[in-house]
């Protein structure tokens, strides 16, 4: 059994004078692995390489042992792949069976009956085994949302990307959509990307924070938020020394940064701590870790 | 929820079978379009209205399919290979290819080529070839004009549509080049009238893929047969059809498949340009009155 497997080797990709991606490389195995990244910070376009929708201008993309820039090798990745893009429009008039139908159709499922009952599967999966006949255009944005995550899921791929998949969707069906990644998880290889780091902190077991193209942090999420450990205190006034604070429902002060002063009331730090004080800075003051260049 | 998470995917069945259950998916939709389901409705009813056997000239009536199956048929078309251009970032990343999206989407044409034929079928059965309405030319030229003014512009136009909406961004672009198509006809064919015995306006007539091959106009009854080949000029209007084609699938073919389809590109076009200078030469070499 081939393990399923992608590989970067100096992947960059530029747009005219703007590098959205500069030199990554990434060895990504069966499991969650979580992009973190402010916007801008290239995770779409890494994603977009990975999906093959994208070639690289520089450097190496393997996906499964294949290059996707040799046109049949592209097919062969393709059809072993999931892809939920950030953005997505349906075609009018489509409900979400006939929509997901059809990308069944382009993914080659061309028997009928077989194709239409995975079709139900992965609406069942995604909560919308009841308005398969409801077109598209007709439902809220976290329903559509779920109909192209039912496409990425057709055929229990192999490789599942999914840009920001849980955007619009409520805490329930999040809920339901972890326990589904898991178990693809268990012999995929997933890659989200995602602003919600309670997300990455539920499911992923390996996260890698983007900044400008670059790799800034790839490691695993305990590892991540234990670098936060005594860096996250409560007050009741924001404190100047932090890097970052907010009144929180209690009415105190959530204090993130890397200068603590002596007798403050520390709290457990959360993931989102800790990719705060990623960004904000404080992880270069580190003597040693997994901080990448 | 209740669904397994059990990996359902068979063996990919690629290839014809794949193209098959596209194609017969474009169809459907297509078939469903209220642009091509209008054309069709209106096709018919100008057949069955201009069914008037006294009827001294064919061309007010042998037109309308091609303005209908043709022209509105390309709009249907147009919009068909569009309408999942929102979706692309999922379609594109889909093991079909886009070539092969793109035949699929050509086989859609069998539909309105098929209407065309029935619609042959039902002006031949309202004007029979053997009546006078038709002017000097042979029975076998009546039907050249007729199946060129008919039938291959019910399917070529569709296919211009869909190398159109391959190629082109601009969401009114087959109307603009329906509207485009209308008035050069229309100009050429005033040209004509003007100067029946001129060769370089008949190339000019000649050079669209729909031309008209008589006229009665001054004189109700008789009928003028203009120069050109109806023979040549189907084929003209068929290598025209294989152009749109191979312009369509030319978007996203890669490596081989983009080499052959130029390959067959520049002899379509050679293939076009040959017919094309046959079709203006042949045929009566001067306007004939019968």
């Amino acid at each position: 059994m081939v393990t399923a497997s992608i590989g970067l080797r100096e992947a960059g990709r530029t747009f005219g004078a703007t590098t959205a991606l500069a030199g990554v490389d990434l060895d990504l195995g069966p499991g969650v692995t979580g992009l973190l990244g402010p916007n801008g910070a290239g995770k779409t376009t890494l994603l977009r390489l990975l999906a093959t929708a994208l070639p690289p201008t520089q450097g190496q993309v393997r996906v499964l042992g294949l290059d996707p820039e040799v046109p049949a090798e592209r097919t062969g990745i393709r059809r072993q792949l999931g892809y939920l893009p950030q953005e997505i429009g349906f075609p009018r008039g489509f409900t979400a069976f006939a929509f997901v139908d059809y990308i069944a159709l382009l993914k080659e499922w061309a028997e009928p009956a077989a194709r239409h009952a995975e079709v139900r599967r992965v609406l069942d999966l995604v909560g919308l085994s009841d308005l398969g006949a409801k077109r598209i255009r007709a439902m809220s944005g976290g329903q559509r949302r779920r109909v192209a995550l039912a496409q990425a899921l057709l055929g229990s791929p192999t490789v599942l990307i999914l840009d920001e998949p849980t955007t619009g969707v409520d805490p329930e069906q999040r809920v339901t959509l972890r326990i589904v990644l898991a178990e693809i998880a268990r012999t995929s290889v997933v890659v989200l990307s995602t602003h919600q780091t309670e997300d990455v902190a539920a499911l992923c077991e390996r996260v890698i924070v983007l900044d400008r193209g670059r790799v800034r942090y790839d490691g695993a999420v305990t590892d991540l938020t234990g670098r936060a450990a005594g860096r996250v205190w409560l007050a009741d006034e924001p404190d100047p020394a932090a890097s970052v604070s907010w009144r929180t429902g209690t009415g105190r002060y959530r204090n993130v940064g890397a200068r603590v002063r002596d007798g403050v009331e520390h709290v457990e730090p959360s993931l989102e701590d800790a990719y705060l004080l990623l960004r904000g800075g404080a992880a270069e003051h580190e003597p040693a870790g997994e901080v990448a260049s | 929820m209740t669904a397994t998470l059990a990996p359902a995917r068979p063996e990919a069945t690629a290839g014809r079978a794949t193209l098959a259950a596209l194609a017969a998916r474009e169809t459907r939709r297509f078939i469903v379009n209220p642009v091509f389901l209008f054309a069709v409705a209106i096709t018919a009813w100008t057949i069955w209205a201009g069914r008037d056997p006294a009827v001294t000239d064919i061309d007010t009536v042998s037109s309308y399919p091609a303005i209908f199956l043709g022209g509105f048929g390309m709009m249907a078309t147009f919009w068909l290979t569009r309408s999942m251009r929102a979706s692309e970032p999922v379609v594109g990343v889909a093991p079909v290819t886009l070539p092969a999206r793109t035949a699929a989407l050509c086989a859609v044409a069998i539909v309105p080529l098929a209407c065309g034929g029935l619609a042959l079928l039902g002006f031949l059965h309202f004007h029979p070839v053997s009546g006078p309405a038709y002017g000097p030319f042979s029975m076998s030229a009546r039907i050249a004009v007729l199946a060129g003014q008919i039938m291959v512009p019910a399917l070529g136009g569709p296919l211009l549509g869909i190398a159109l909406g391959r190629w082109v961004r601009f969401p009114g672009a087959a109307f603009m080049l329906f509207l485009i198509l209308y008035g050069w006809v229309t100009l050429v064919t005033i040209l004509s009238l003007w100067h029946q015995d001129s060769a370089p306006v008949a190339v000019l007539r000649l050079f669209a893929p729909f031309a008209f091959f008589t006229t009665t106009a001054g004189n109700t009854a008789d009928v003028t047969a203009w120069r050109g080949s109806p023979w040549f000029f189907i084929g003209w209007q068929l290598a025209l059809c294989a152009i749109a084609v191979l312009v369509a699938l030319l978007r996203g073919a890669e490596g081989r498949v983009r080499l052959r389809i130029i390959r067959a590109l520049a002899i379509g076009l050679m293939l076009a340009l040959i017919l094309f200078v046959l079709a203006a030469t042949g045929g009566f070499p001067h306007a004939v009155t019968a």
